[in-house]
């Protein structure tokens, strides 16, 4: 066994580990995955997770930081998770084990002041890769455990996990339709609008309290911005017929959306601070679904100019269109992955929509889900690792949540009908704690 | 003019940064009126309600009741706009019955069948009401006595998941007003 933990057997570890971790979701994935199935070509780590240690009286708190824990390693996508006993003993290296971390917990209270020690081992070499202390009241255990997720998977892989974002999504409750947000995963679920009409296509701000959506609450389908530290909306948008499908540019300063001002639907900018507009579609056919690729220089949209639906693209002034999808008939609701690389969109085939994922050159078009009903409304989380879609596989439309490559599909709303989702940004906070 | 108290109400009360929203408002029922984008939502001393009351309407006249019986819907093929000869028939019995009752004027709601995404659908159905507001001004009504209006795929009048409901679904629908 490990004799010599040398610095290059360290490297070593840490190399395959990250290795492990950073396959793309994506590259193992083929045609026609069944969702739900089977997790093709994901490679999942091993991940150990111990009960968490607490002194008297934190018992509970310590269930349910552990339970969140479980959950949010789970929704990773990245871990198979093994629940274990604590440690009693030091750890010793163990090569075979190689890839593979344990996760360790303890929670400590002061009266009502609770702190959470989580620390993360590497197996194969039996090192402290991560350990972090956080301070936080008892209403806030599921906020804070969300945090120490996001904070392991950014140190194993670089990439910060998605557990502290929200989503926004429309729930019809009758004729009434309101934008409602929860959780990444579904949980605290609350309505947001309540103009008792119709409230459609939540958008989030790069910032992460605005959201942009179109509301008939004056009559007409105007774009409002939703300030959610106020509580209230602001109308945007209200030219005459529909002002639809808003989203914002990836430095917030622009909303492109679709808006029948000059008589067709067209494709506009408009300055947050509604002070300039500018069209950038010219032909009587329906351009819609604008969605601008990360660095901001070019939208990806909608056009029925061909006859029927297809994925374009063009430089963020409008110049330079061009279709980018080549199989389908009717392909729609583009959404660019926030590393660029892809666009994912609804296509519909033999009558059936499902989400398909392209390169954001137009090749390689994967359909990443089949068979469960029509599927829709695909929208890429912050970091790029999961899809949220609509669809109608378990009835009435709800709003889901899969791997990008299709993979272990989880649904997130239950009862009326949901769509319309919108996976938020990373909260923008100060420095996390560093205590101890 | 429709919600116009509530609409002055709610204006007054946001004039300083509002003040080209209740242009807006007026220009709405014109013909082509230039397009309307409000000044910035960013001036944070005012508050506003998002809960305003939806617009209530008036109590329907014997007239409107007349109306609203007579004036026919005309259908539409998937992911089409464009009139069939059902629709023209109809939208015909329509221009005829406006021209003969000069006081009734009408909203015509665009919708669409439950298929493809929300906001396509938008812009299908507001498309839809276009192309039948287009057909009655053709006939000689006056463009001053159509509004539209798209509702998209939002309000189905047939919930069913199947051609029969979606075939009633896609249409431009008359509203006596």
């Amino acid at each position: 066994m490990g004799s010599n933990t040398s610095n290059s057997r360290r490297v070593l570890t840490a190399a395959a580990l990250l290795f492990a971790l950073l396959t793309p979701a994506a590259a193992g994935a083929q045609t026609d995955v069944r969702t739900g199935v089977k997790a093709s070509g994901t490679v999942k780590s091993p991940l150990l997770l111990a009960a968490f240690r607490s002194d008297h009286g934190a018992s509970p708190v310590a269930q349910e930081a552990h339970d969140v824990a479980r959950h949010d390693f789970e929704l990773s996508g990245l871990f198979n998770v093994t629940d274990v006993e604590p440690l009693t003993d030091k750890l010793v290296p163990n090569p075979a084990a190689t890839g593979s971390v344990r996760v360790e917990g303890t929670i400590e209270s002061d009266g009502s002041d609770f702190r959470f020690k989580g620390e993360v081992f590497d197996l194969g070499t039996a090192e402290s890769m991560f350990q972090r202390i956080y301070p936080f009241h008892r209403a806030d255990a599921r906020e804070t455990l969300h945090r120490f997720v996001d904070d392991v998977l950014e140190a194993l892989t670089g990439e910060r996990g998605i557990c502290e974002t929200k989503v926004a999504f429309v729930r019809a409750t009758g004729r009434v339709k309101e934008i409602w947000v929860m959780d990444y995963d579904g949980m605290n679920p609350y309505q947001l609008t309540h103009d008792r009409t119709l409230a459609l296509s939540p958008a989030w701000a790069p910032w992460g309290t605005e959201l942009a959506f179109t509301s008939y609450k004056r009559g007409n389908p105007d774009l409002y911005l939703f300030d959610l530290r106020r509580g209230a909306s602001y109308p945007f948008s209200t030219s005459p017929g529909p002002n639809f499908a808003p989203t914002y540019s990836p430095d917030g300063k622009w909303i492109a959306c679709a808006l029948y001002r000059d008589g067709n639907s067209e494709i506009y900018t408009i300055s947050r601070d509604a002070q300039t507009a500018r069209r950038l579609t010219r032909n009587n056919r329906i351009d819609s679904g604008p969605s601008f690729s990360p660095n901001g220089d070019q939208i990806a949209f909608s056009s029925d100019r061909s006859g029927s639906p297809q994925i374009y693209v063009m430089d963020s002034e409008g110049v330079n269109q061009r279709l980018l999808t080549l199989e389908g008939k009717y392909n729609d609701s583009p959404r660019w992955s926030p590393k660029g690389d892809r666009i994912a969109y609804a296509a519909r085939h033999d009558g059936i929509f499902d989400v398909v994922v392209m390169d954001s050159n137009g090749q390689r078009p994967i359909q990443i889900t089949s068979n469960a009903g029509h599927n829709e409304n695909p929208q890429w989380s912050a970091d790029g690792r999961k899809i949220y879609f609509s669809s109608t596989r378990a009835g009435a439309r709800q709003i889901f949540m899969m791997n990008a490559d299709g993979s272990d599909v989880v649904q997130l709303t239950q009862g009326d009908e949901c769509f319309n989702p919108a996976a938020g940004p990373r909260p923008r906070r100060p420095g996390v704690s560093r205590a101890g | 003019m429709r919600r116009s108290p509530w609409t002055l109400i709610f204006l007054l009360a946001v004039a300083l940064t509002m003040l080209t929203v209740s242009q807006g408002c007026s220009s709405r029922r014109k013909s082509a009126p230039p397009a309307e984008v409000t000044p910035p939502p960013s001036n944070p001393e005012i508050p506003q309600t998002s809960e305003e009351p939806p617009p209530k309407p008036p109590p329907p006249s014997t007239e409107d009741e007349n109306a609203q019986a007579k004036l026919q819907d005309a259908f539409f093929d998937f992911d089409e706009a464009a009139l069939r000869d059902d629709a023209k028939q109809a939208l015909e019995g329509d221009a005829k019955y406006m021209e003969g009752h000069s006081r009734v004027n009408v909203i015509i709601e665009g919708h669409c069948d439950e298929r493809g995404s929300v906001e396509y659908n938008l812009a299908l159905g507001e498309k839809r009401a276009r192309a039948a507001k287009e057909y009655l001004v053709s006939y000689g009504i006056k463009g001053t006595r159509i509004t539209t209006i798209s509702y998209g795929k939002e309000r189905p009048f047939d919930q069913g998941h199947d051609e029969e409901s979606w075939a009633k679904n896609r249409r431009a629908h008359f509203v006596s007003k």
